[in-house]
């Protein structure tokens, strides 16, 4: 038998672990009434916005952050925490020629080219470094189609009415703890609005880079798809190796009318600590999506494998007749990370129907936590839920739960689950290898086989790349 | 075919090996020479299946004494991957399902893992496809059958027949045949039977492990082995294979006891 | 007809608790609401006590109240059943007591707890000890015909190799409420059939924990619960695996009609040290009115790799397939739907040991005229 053990082979060294060493403006640590106005003022922002982060930030003052998720971190010092931090440079510039090089390098680096001669030739970029968005590819040939793809900073300027219309209207100011926390003090992020009847020429696609240590990433991403518009948008992340945790609490608002449809893909790669459990990033966000039309469709698919803890729910509200929510997963844990992951489906528009697949995978001492909602409100007549939820458990000191509530008033509906936990046996292994196959190339092929119906849901580009990530993940794992 | 010249493969020498704490192979000799095709027979827990499986480095078995060379090296050395890249390779009684892993995409791996071995060029998937649709043939199966997960939801007969395929396309020196004919029906068992043959050439071995006169009907051994208390009681022609057909086993309890 | 809270009974019940009623905001109560258990007269049930005629089969004796203290005691600790408010309420309000050991293989027994039309608060306590070996089927019948409540804790621990198929058959009344919760310890090569049949009550609420103390244990439930009209049915299961090789089929089913609200809760918990575990929890509803309401909640928490647990869970109304065979039949489409429900409802009714069927559990729970 090999002497590399599945456990071995789960943990390799993180590869985006690096700092760009660049100057940065930050503001003073803490949060505070003054410095919510202080984030609005250095961005300029109408008086709207400062009444949303203001109204947002009292409403957080007077919640507790949620201890149910059973999620065990040490207490997070919100005072401790720096809100804001850009790298120096005056305006957003014009071309990407302006740009501080050392940015453009570190993308470069990532895997993310921005420059007109290395860019991703079917693939518009908006990069963002802690707190500001500092490139968006491909601007003006998306304009060209009437479709915006700008940093969030940027629409408040170009099109507040838009955003003033759209922001805060699927996950209100108050909706949890860490949505109000977003809302005050929320610093970028993209937002993408296709008009009616256009379908996005090219995948859309955000990266996010955290750089700055003891700082807080709170993007805010808002993506709207008119009556019979289309787009998949894909978002990434990483950031470097500090030895203590950063706070990332993002929010993201999707809002599709009548017969419009967004994809939208995550492979989330943040810094997860070190495998003695110090470090990384607290995941903590809140995603979802309104399928305000008729004939509507909102498709989540994430591949999760970075963070010390992730707390995560893309949700769906399915208003609209027959509209349709889908949430593709895969989470993978190893050493102390810990994932509560999972979606809502709340069905209350008639016919609408929603499929959840979630692949769990856990190693090391990890804990990885499907937890799914789907309701089927009196509206609902012909509703119709499928839910498959799958774990794979690697090693004995990783666990695995499934939480999966089912809530139904309509008798017409219908609702499915079905959950299994497997892991790879010695028989398929030895099986694999009697073919000649080597012990990792084994592994890594039922791991992936194990995603596999996740993956199909990625944007081409991106689904060898997220059968790339997991191989090195689960690189030294298994045994 | 019976050739003394021939280039001997594999020799087994005085092989002991137990599962867990049960000893099950009690010196085990065998030598093996291309061209030749060697049935061994044996009751239900003679030790001819851990034999097999031993041979192709099952991790449950370990060996206590004796060796086993392949064409002079150790192969009780390697590791059960290595040994099929070399040129063992082992038809499962009992093959496994791998749900998610497709069947194509398995073939192709381990093709090319073997054509490495031997010094040849990797296939990419449209050469890849050519060849396996061209092996196909040989079992009569279906291309369908390469879209689906590995053995997930197969038959019994078209595991067996995803097993010579297997064989096909791995091309081995030494192929060792576990119960090959377990749980087929005579027109499976034809087909599986025919593949084996066409396979069989001067070059390489097939090593038969077989409860069943039935299979030898189809595909006549050189030698047929008789396997209790995990020894080789008894070596012959074929003609031994239709003794033990007409008189059963009890003689070999007598001689054991 | 929504009950009608009386303040001074919650006060009476949160006494005998030492704790006040569990509330919405706590998770394990969030769909489960106390309104019907309030509605009763704030006093302890006065009837004869249920246990006193009851006469044993050979096999069977009373434990000593000293000893029977003790095991009780240490059955409720082994489930993490000490703290339960059910379980607190019925220690508060002085229950009826019968312990019985088991040896052997002891002939059916039947235990009958019915409130009737009696006022106030019915608790009874149940220790069953099954030697090594034991074998027994029992079967609990509730009752009641007004508004009080019968509160329940059974406390079982099974024996190497023992053998219980306990049953519960309830059939209730609109104004009564029944909280009843099962703690039982199962030693290696135990079985365990627990079938439960409950309908018709204001309120209830079922507790089973099962505890496989070194996993090798079979574990075997069938649940149905239905409500209609203004009631609420509540589950929450709990199945704990403390060693390898245990096994786990359960499946609970649910018929909702009328504005009635069901719950299901069914825990699974496989630890580290149960290795080989092989568990499969369905759960399947029937939702047969629009007003009505169905919430339903698996927790399966799983920490060693070597293991299958399997779990599903279905909610939708009669499958219109099978309706329209009927149909097409000749069979009218009411006619064809008491079919197909009481087919659906007997796949649990008929595991109840034997001397359930002299009762008709079906017309019983269905409210059929027999």
């Amino acid at each position: 038998m090999s002497t590399a053990t599945v456990s071995d082979l789960v943990s390799q060294p993180y590869k985006h672990g690096f700092v760009t060493d660049i100057e940065t403006e930050k503001i003073p640590k803490g949060l505070s009434e003054d410095v919510v106005r202080l984030i609005s003022s250095k961005k300029d922002e109408p008086e709207f916005l400062l009444r949303f982060r203001l109204r947002a930030y009292r409403q957080w003052l007077q919640m507790a952050e949620p201890d149910w998720a059973a999620l065990g971190h040490p207490r997070i010092d919100y005072q401790n925490i720096i809100y804001y931090a850009a790298p120096k440079q005056q305006e957003k510039k014009a071309s990407l020629d302006e740009v501080d090089p050392k940015l453009l390098e570190t993308f470069e680096k990532l895997g993310i080219p921005l420059s007109e001669q290395k860019r991703l030739s079917n693939v518009a970029v908006d990069a963002v470094f802690d707190s500001v968005s500092i490139a968006t590819t491909y601007r003006e040939k998306l304009a060209e189609h009437g479709v915006i793809f700008c940093s969030i900073s940027e629409a408040v300027k170009d099109y507040p009415e838009l955003v003033e219309k759209y922001l805060g209207s699927v996950v209100p100011g108050n909706d949890n703890y860490f949505a109000a926390l977003n809302s005050a003090v929320f610093s970028d992020g993209s937002f993408v609005f296709i008009p009616k009847g256009v379908e996005c020429p090219m995948e859309l696609s955000t990266y996010f880079r955290i750089n700055s240590a003891d700082t807080g990433q709170f993007e805010r991403t808002l993506i709207v798809a008119e009556e019979g518009a289309s787009v998949s948008y894909l978002e990434g992340c990483t950031a470097p190796m500090f030895d203590t945790n950063q706070l990332h609490a993002a929010v993201v608002e999707l809002v599709v009318l009548d017969d419009a449809s967004i994809k939208y893909s995550t492979v989330q790669n943040w810094y997860a600590g070190d495998e003695n459990g110090v470090g990384g990033i607290y995941n903590f966000v809140t995603k979802r999506g309104q399928c305000r039309g008729d004939r509507s469709r909102i498709s989540w698919t994430q591949v999760e494998t970075g963070s010390a803890i992730t707390w995560k729910y893309p949700s769906c509200v399915l208003q609209g007749a027959d509209s349709v929510g889908e949430f593709y997963s895969v989470a993978l844990t190893n050493n102390h990370q810990q994932a509560d992951t999972g979606t809502k489906m709340i069905h209350v528009g008639a016919r609408t129907r929603s499929t959840i697949v979630s692949k769990g995978i856990s190693a090391g001492h990890s804990s990885n936590s499907y937890r799914g909602l789907v309701q089927m409100g009196a509206k609902a007549i012909g509703a119709k839920n499928y839910s498959q939820c799958d774990s794979m458990l690697i090693g004995d000191q990783a666990a695995a739960n499934t939480y999966p509530y089912i809530r139904s008033q309509q008798p017409d509906a219908v609702v499915e689950h079905e959950a299994s936990t497997c892991r790879i046996s010695a028989d398929q292994l030895f099986y694999l290898q009697s073919r000649g196959i080597g012990f990792e190339e084994a592994v890594s092929m039922m791991v992936s086989g194990f995603c596999r119906d996740v993956f199909n849901q990625l944007p081409m580009e991106f689904a060898a790349e997220a059968d790339k990530l997991l191989a090195l993940k689960l690189e030294g794992s298994v045994g | 075919m019976i050739r003394p010249d021939a280039p001997l493969l594999l020799e087994i020498r005085d092989l002991h090996a137990r599962v867990e704490d049960q000893p099950i192979l009690k010196g085990v000799n065998l030598s093996v020479r291309a061209g030749e095709i060697h049935a061994v027979m044996g009751r239900n827990g003679s030790g001819k299946s851990t034999l097999s499986k031993l041979l192709a480095g099952h991790p449950a078995y370990s060996v206590t004494g004796g060796s086993v060379l392949f064409r002079g090296q150790d192969l009780l050395a390697l590791q059960p991957e290595q040994r099929a890249r070399i040129g063992v390779f082992l038809g499962f009684q009992y093959p496994v399902e791998i749900p998610g892993v497709s069947n194509l995409e398995f073939l192709r791996v381990a093709t090319n893992a073997r054509r490495v071995e031997r010094g040849d060029e990797e296939l990419d998937t449209f050469a890849f496809e050519d060849l396996v649709r061209e092996r196909l043939k040989l079992v009569q199966m279906d291309p369908a059958f390469l879209e689906r997960s590995v053995n997930e939801g197969f038959s019994g007969g078209e595991k067996k027949r995803n097993e010579i395929l297997q064989m096909a396309l791995l091309e081995p020196l030494v192929a060792i045949l576990d119960e090959t004919d377990s749980g087929l029906d005579i027109d499976a068992l034809r087909i599986v039977a025919g593949g084996v043959c066409q396979l069989a050439g001067p070059d390489n071995a097939t090593l038969l492990i077989t409860h069943y006169q039935r299979l030898l009907d189809l595909i006549t051994p050189d030698y047929v082995h008789v396997m209790a208390a995990g020894r080789i009681l008894r070596t012959g022609g074929k003609e031994l294979a239709v003794e033990l057909e007409r008189s059963g086993y009890d003689w070999v309890d007598q001689e054991v006891a | 007809m929504p009950a009608l809270a009386l303040p001074k009974t919650a006060a009476w019940l949160a006494e005998l608790a030492g704790e006040p009623l569990p509330g919405r905001r706590q998770e394990d109560w969030r769909f489960t609401d106390l309104a019907p258990l309030q509605a009763v007269a704030a006093e302890l049930w006065s009837g004869p006590d249920p246990f006193s005629q009851c006469s044993l089969p050979g096999g069977i004796s009373r434990i000593a109240p000293a000893q029977a203290q003790l095991l009780l005691d240490q059955g409720l600790q082994a489930t993490g059943s000490s703290t339960a408010w059910p379980v607190r309420l019925n220690r508060g309000a002085s229950p009826h007591f019968l312990a019985l050991r088991v040896s052997g293989s002891v002939e059916p027994l039947q235990l009958t707890f019915d409130a009737a039309a009696g006022q106030g608060l019915l608790a009874l306590q149940l220790l069953l000890v099954l030697e090594p070996g034991a074998s027994l089927e029992l079967l609990l019948h509730h009752g009641s015909r007004a508004a009080n409540a019968t509160s329940l804790v059974t406390v079982a621990q099974l024996g190497q190799g023992a053998k219980l198929n306990l049953g519960v058959l309830a059939p209730g009344d609109a104004r009564a409420s029944l909280l009843s919760h099962l703690a039982i310890s199962q030693a290696p090569a135990s079985e365990l059939q627990l079938t439960t049949a409950v309908g018709g009550w204001a309120l209830s609420r079922f507790e089973p924990r099962i505890c496989q103390s070194e996993g090798a244990a079979l574990t075997r439930l069938r649940a149905l619960q239905l409500v209609a009209g203004q009631e609420l049915a509540d589950t929450h299961s709990q199945v704990q695996f403390n060693g390898p090789d245990g096994q786990l089929d359960q499946l609970h089913k649910v018929v909702a009609d009328g504005a009635g609200r069901s719950v299901f809760n069914g825990a699974v918990r496989v630890p580290r040290s149960a290795q080989r575990t092989n568990a499969a929890q369905l759960s399947r509803s029937l939702l047969l009115s629009d007003r009505a309401r169905v919430d339903t909640k698996p927790e399966l928490e799983i920490v060693a790799d070597d293991v299958k647990c399997a779990h599903g869970a279905t909610v939708s109304r009669l499958q219109q397939n099978e309706l329209f065979y009927l149909q097409s039949r000749g069979i009218a489409v009411d006619q064809a739907s008491r079919l197909l429900l009481r087919g659906y409802c007997d796949e649990v009714l008929r595991e109840l040991p034997a001397a359930a069927a002299s009762a008709h559990p079906l017309q019983l729970l269905l409210r059929e005229r027999p």
